[in-house]
């Protein structure tokens, strides 16, 4: 009885570490958003940027080591780091035009205040 | 099989009761900062309609945390969940930020599209004010006043010798008049032509008509009213030069624009 409920938290807690496959799936779907993150113009002024990139480094050097569980949870991670800055690339791309054609409009009122 | 289910689930429940201390003690700081990040999120409509799927998934992430975080020896995992959960709620915002600033940007540039045609109208308006400058300006230098109020005198050059088709370097002038004739309507014009004295009076009176009217025309064809101009030929009669000059004889061969006054009213004709 003492000897097999051994045996089932032995293989419980090896279960931890072998039912983890590769995360290929998931390293691919984070190294899409960072490419993604790019495209849009995400750059490496954005703090979220580096971290999305350093975690699909750590992410794919876990899987190297068979660490499979904790490649996972980084490249996760990294996914969410890349989406956040290709969103914050965007709103600061609507942001430049904005504020460009705030400036165009003001142009534009002082041409027309000039008009007779 | 069941034997060692049940003592799974025994061992599970010990774990839960482990974890049950473990719930007592101080949340982790990650998933305090979810926590409140999701809170506020969840409070916000905008950020709700703009972007439902991320709040979802942030609520999610969360769940999964706090779930965890009653478990003992799962810190990592609430740490990881925590994190996405953040996450989810930082990207749910920024999408609800992007929403309502393009909704500005479109407004803006709606204003933009309405303060270009405004601009574009007032550079119009100045232009024909431009216009109507020089065409005072045209007039007062091309003008004599006389009897017959302000006169017009289109010279020689309109016309080839005993024809009555208007030169093409003629256009230009007519043009002017014709712009000047549209921008002021209550404006009316005879046009007049004369001719010099050789040749029979029958011919000079017949070309100085036809020349009149050749301008006449240009004028109409251009969109003025045709009641706005009258037409009247005067063959040799009323020179302004010596016909014994070929020069004196070219300062007869004219058209002369008779124009009324603002209200409309035109000098009685010559007789």
């Amino acid at each position: 009885m003492t000897q097999r409920m051994c045996a089932v938290l032995a293989l419980l807690l090896l279960a931890g570490c072998a039912s983890d496959p590769v995360p290929e799936a998931q390293l691919q779907v984070t190294e899409a958003a960072l490419v993604q993150a790019r495209a849009v113009g995400a750059g490496a002024e954005q703090a979220e940027l580096g971290q999305a990139e350093a975690g699909l480094e750590a992410a794919r050097q876990a899987a190297g080591r068979e660490e499979n569980r904790q490649a996972r949870m980084l490249a996760e991670r990294a996914e969410l780091d890349a989406r956040l800055a290709e969103a914050q690339a965007l709103t600061a791309k609507n942001r430049a035009q904005i504020a460009e054609l705030r400036s165009e409009l003001r142009r534009l009122r002082t041409q027309l205040g000039e008009q007779p | 099989m069941t034997t060692s289910l049940k003592h799974v689930s025994l061992w599970l429940t010990s774990l839960a009761l482990l974890a049950g201390c473990a719930a007592h003690g101080t949340p982790p700081p990650a998933l305090t900062q979810a926590r409140s990040s999701y809170q506020q999120l969840a409070a916000d409509s905008a950020v709700l309609a703009s972007a439902p799927k991320d709040v979802m998934r942030a609520g999610d992430s969360l769940e999964r945390a706090e779930r965890l975080a009653s478990y003992w020896g799962s810190a990592e995992d609430v740490e990881h969940y925590a994190y996405l959960s953040q996450r989810y709620s930082a990207i749910a915002r920024e999408h609800s930020v992007l929403t309502a600033e393009q909704q500005q940007l479109a407004r803006l540039q709606l204003e933009r599209e309405r303060l270009q045609l405004a601009l574009r109208e007032a550079r119009l308006i100045g232009v024909q004010q431009q216009g109507l400058w020089l065409e005072e300006q045209m007039l007062s230098l091309a003008t004599t006043e006389t009897e017959r109020g302000l006169v017009m005198s289109l010279g020689d050059v309109l016309f080839d010798a005993d024809r009555a088709e208007l030169k093409g370097a003629a256009n230009r002038t007519v043009l002017k008049l014709f712009q000047f004739l549209q921008l002021n309507p209550q404006r009316t014009v005879r046009i007049e032509g004369y001719t010099d004295n050789r040749g029979l009076a029958d011919d000079n009176l017949a070309l100085s008509s036809a020349r009149a009217q050749a301008v006449a025309d240009v004028l109409i064809d251009l969109g003025i009213a045709p009641e706005r101009i009258k037409v009247q030929g005067h063959g040799a009669a009323f020179p302004v030069a010596a016909n014994a000059s070929s020069r004196g004889r070219a300062q007869n061969r004219r058209v002369e624009i008779v124009f009324s006054d603002e209200q409309g009213r035109l000098a009685p004709p010559r007789e």
